[in-house]
């Protein structure tokens, strides 16, 4: 039945063409076969992923600020070759070759900058990017950090990735180090209450999810949003007076610039706007979890429990 | 989709006196259950948010219209006259200019589809508002004035796009939206591409409606916009009535069309520009709220037009009450409510009109 509905014509056409394309399948699959398996080594990303990398990682391409740090402080920056706009610090991150913003990055310039792995900075981001990337043969290595403990997995998978175990293990110690002693120097004082506001208008708190909630407990205080459900939830203005915190911390500065410099309308009447414990950090140091996000820890300390740190 | 019925030009003069008699009443009782319909939504909307506050206290201290703190802490105090209320306020106002604005829209245009948000008029305030944030960031005045400039500029340029060497249709109107719609939007991606990202974030939810940053500097302009507008185009409900006989028609019948024409559109765009410079692109209030009005009160825009202000702002204080309290303490965007129970709404008054 089916075969009388094809014309004559149209069936040796669909007959030449499984001919033609038959022999330029056998060609495809034979070049993903590995050319030598022992130059290849596999690691798991943050998602579960098992990714095949080869031995030596020449070529890289960072699509998150926090992952760009990163790869300059355990001494691989040299190896990077594409970052994004946001990519500011260090300064030679600047130079680098940029393939678009972390949300909108130019497939066509990444695969023509032929890097060996992609290093992307959650499991959300660009899912249908990873499948591409993946069918050029280009590995894609997730990260995902939710605290402290996730950063310094960060270093060290970058460390293992591109061949810089050693620097990468002695700078997680050395991290570890500073944020122990921060965490020691606050951790018999009394918890002080931390509204975290993201943004004013609407307004923004950080979450159960977010990095920086893990941050404010390390710093010897307590966000009192923490236990909203998500990363970055808006948040209701009446809650957020009825929290009354002890103190109020504006993401501000670095990428930022001058946004989030003043507080949103309905916390005005809280203790902390009385008490004028208000205080402005630095964003990129909050925002990324990177190496400065230790820089960040400290910075909170200080301000949360200055008599911890007067000497 | 069915035009609205408009009463005969004879029977206009005919029974005209007879009619306004019963018109008044009809529009003294169906605005005064509005009216307190309304009151009702106000005060117990007060009583319910994120945060539990003690009815019997809060009631009392709304009575005395924040004169009595009636045992409220100072904190539940606050919450009550610096934060919920402003916002029910604001809710209200605006949900009000929208539907006033869509009734105006539809009975000038002679089109049951003209909405402020499908005609890409709201999405011109929004381009206005933004322009005035990136350039006027500080100067808050500077918003709803770009605003209102916005959805004027949006009104004609669908007005004229939409007439044609033949006239305009309904379907030639929609289109005409459209067109502007899909160009606005790309102006507002475009325009937020290139700003900050700590902008940006702000900015898309604001473009769903968002009635959470109650700018209370604003909120006495946006009120008194609101009544003005109001009031105008309530005014002018006699000339749309002769209206929806055709343009010509009421021309022949005295009505100086070329002047309520830009008495509407004006009016309509301030309305639609106050309301977006206050609180984003809620959509949906403009079309549901007066086929609602004209659905049970029938098509006479003395009527409808007033019905619909009430109602507008009925309808936004509920969807707004539901935004704030559904997954409290966080908040959706109050836009998002209006278009889950506006498009449905609206569908269903298609199949049934």
């Amino acid at each position: 039945m089916l075969f009388q509905a094809f014309h004559h014509r149209q069936s040796i056409s669909v007959l030449l063409a499984l001919l033609l394309l038959s022999p330029f399948g056998c060609v495809r699959s034979e070049k993903r076969t590995p050319e030598i398996v022992s130059e290849q080594r596999e690691i798991t990303d943050d998602a579960g992923r098992r990714i095949t990398l080869p031995r030596q990682v020449e070529r890289v391409v960072s699509l998150a600020p926090n992952l760009t740090e990163i790869i300059f402080a355990v001494g691989a920056g040299n190896r990077l070759v594409g970052d994004t706009s946001y990519c500011d610090y260090p300064e030679a991150a600047k130079a680098v070759e940029k393939v678009g913003d972390t949300l909108h990055p130019s497939l066509e310039r990444i695969i023509a900058l032929h890097p060996q792995v992609v290093l992307i900075s959650t499991a959300s981001q660009l899912e249908v990017f990873t499948n591409q990337l993946q069918n050029q043969n280009i590995a894609v290595f997730v990260t995902d950090p939710h605290d402290l403990e996730g950063v310094y997995r960060s270093i060290n998978q970058i460390g293992e990735i591109t061949g810089e175990v050693e620097r990468a293990a002695d700078l997680v110690q050395n991290l570890r180090a500073r944020a122990d002693f921060v965490e020691k120097s606050t951790q018999q004082l009394p918890k002080v209450r931390v509204f975290y506001q993201l943004s004013a208008e609407p307004l923004y708190t950080a979450g159960k999810d977010a990095f920086v909630t893990d941050l404010i407990r390390r710093a010897g205080g307590q966000s009192v949003t923490a236990d909203v459900p998500g990363a970055w939830p808006k948040y209701s203005a009446e809650s957020a007076l009825a929290t009354n915190p002890d103190a109020i911390i504006l993401p501000t500065g670095g990428s930022m610039g001058e946004g989030n410099s003043s507080v949103a309308e309905a916390l005005r009447r809280t203790a902390a706007v009385s008490q004028g414990r208000v205080y402005k950090i630095n964003d990129d140091h909050l925002a990324r979890p990177g190496p400065r996000a230790v820089d960040g820890l400290e910075e909170i300390a200080k301000v949360l429990h200055p008599e911890a740190f007067s000497r | 989709m069915k035009q609205a019925t408009a009463p005969s030009p004879a029977d206009l003069r005919v029974s005209s006196r007879v009619t306004n008699r019963v018109t008044l009443s009809k529009t003294v009782i169906s605005c005064g259950l509005l009216l307190v319909a309304l009151v009702i939504a106000i005060v117990s909307m007060s009583l319910i948010g994120s945060e539990h506050l003690p009815v019997k206290a809060s009631l009392c201290s709304l009575m005395s219209l924040g004169n009595a703190r009636c045992g409220l802490t100072v904190e539940q105090f606050d919450i009550l006259f610096q934060i919920r209320f402003p916002r029910i306020l604001l809710s209200a106002v605006v949900g009000a200019s929208l539907a006033t604005a869509g009734a105006g829209y539809q009975a000038m245009l002679r089109n049951p589809l003209a909405e402020p948000y499908l005609l890409g008029i709201s999405n011109g305030a929004a381009v206005g508002t933004m322009l005035a944030l990136v350039f006027f960031g500080a100067f808050e005045w500077s918003r709803p004035v770009f605003a209102f400039a916005g959805a004027l500029v949006a009104t004609l340029s669908v007005y004229r796009l939409a007439h044609g060497r033949a006239g305009a249709t309904p379907e030639r109107l929609i289109l005409a939206g459209v067109i502007v719609t899909t160009f606005l939007s790309s102006v507002i991606v475009f325009v937020t591409t290139l700003m900050d990202a700590t902008r940006i974030r702000s900015f898309t939810f604001w473009l769903l409606g968002d009635l959470s940053g109650t700018n209370r500097s604003l909120l006495p302009v946006t009120i008194c916009i609101a009544v003005v507008g109001v009031v105008i185009l309530a005014a002018n409900a006699r000339a749309l009535n002769l209206l929806m006989l055709g343009e010509r028609d009421a021309f022949d019948l005295g009505v100086e069309v070329k002047r309520v024409r830009i008495v509407v559109f004006v009016v309509a765009s301030l309305l639609v520009g106050s309301s977006v410079a206050a609180s984003g692109s809620v959509g949906y209030v403009g079309l549901v709220v007066p086929h609602l009005a004209r659905l049970s009160l029938g098509s006479d825009n003395r009527i409808s037009i007033p019905a619909a202000a009430l109602g507008g702002a009925l309808f936004v204080i509920i969807a707004d009450s539901i935004a704030r309290t559904l997954i409290a303490p966080r908040e959706l965007p109050v836009g998002a409510i209006t278009a889950l129970i506006g498009a449905p709404l609206f569908i269903y008054l298609l199949k049934k009109g």
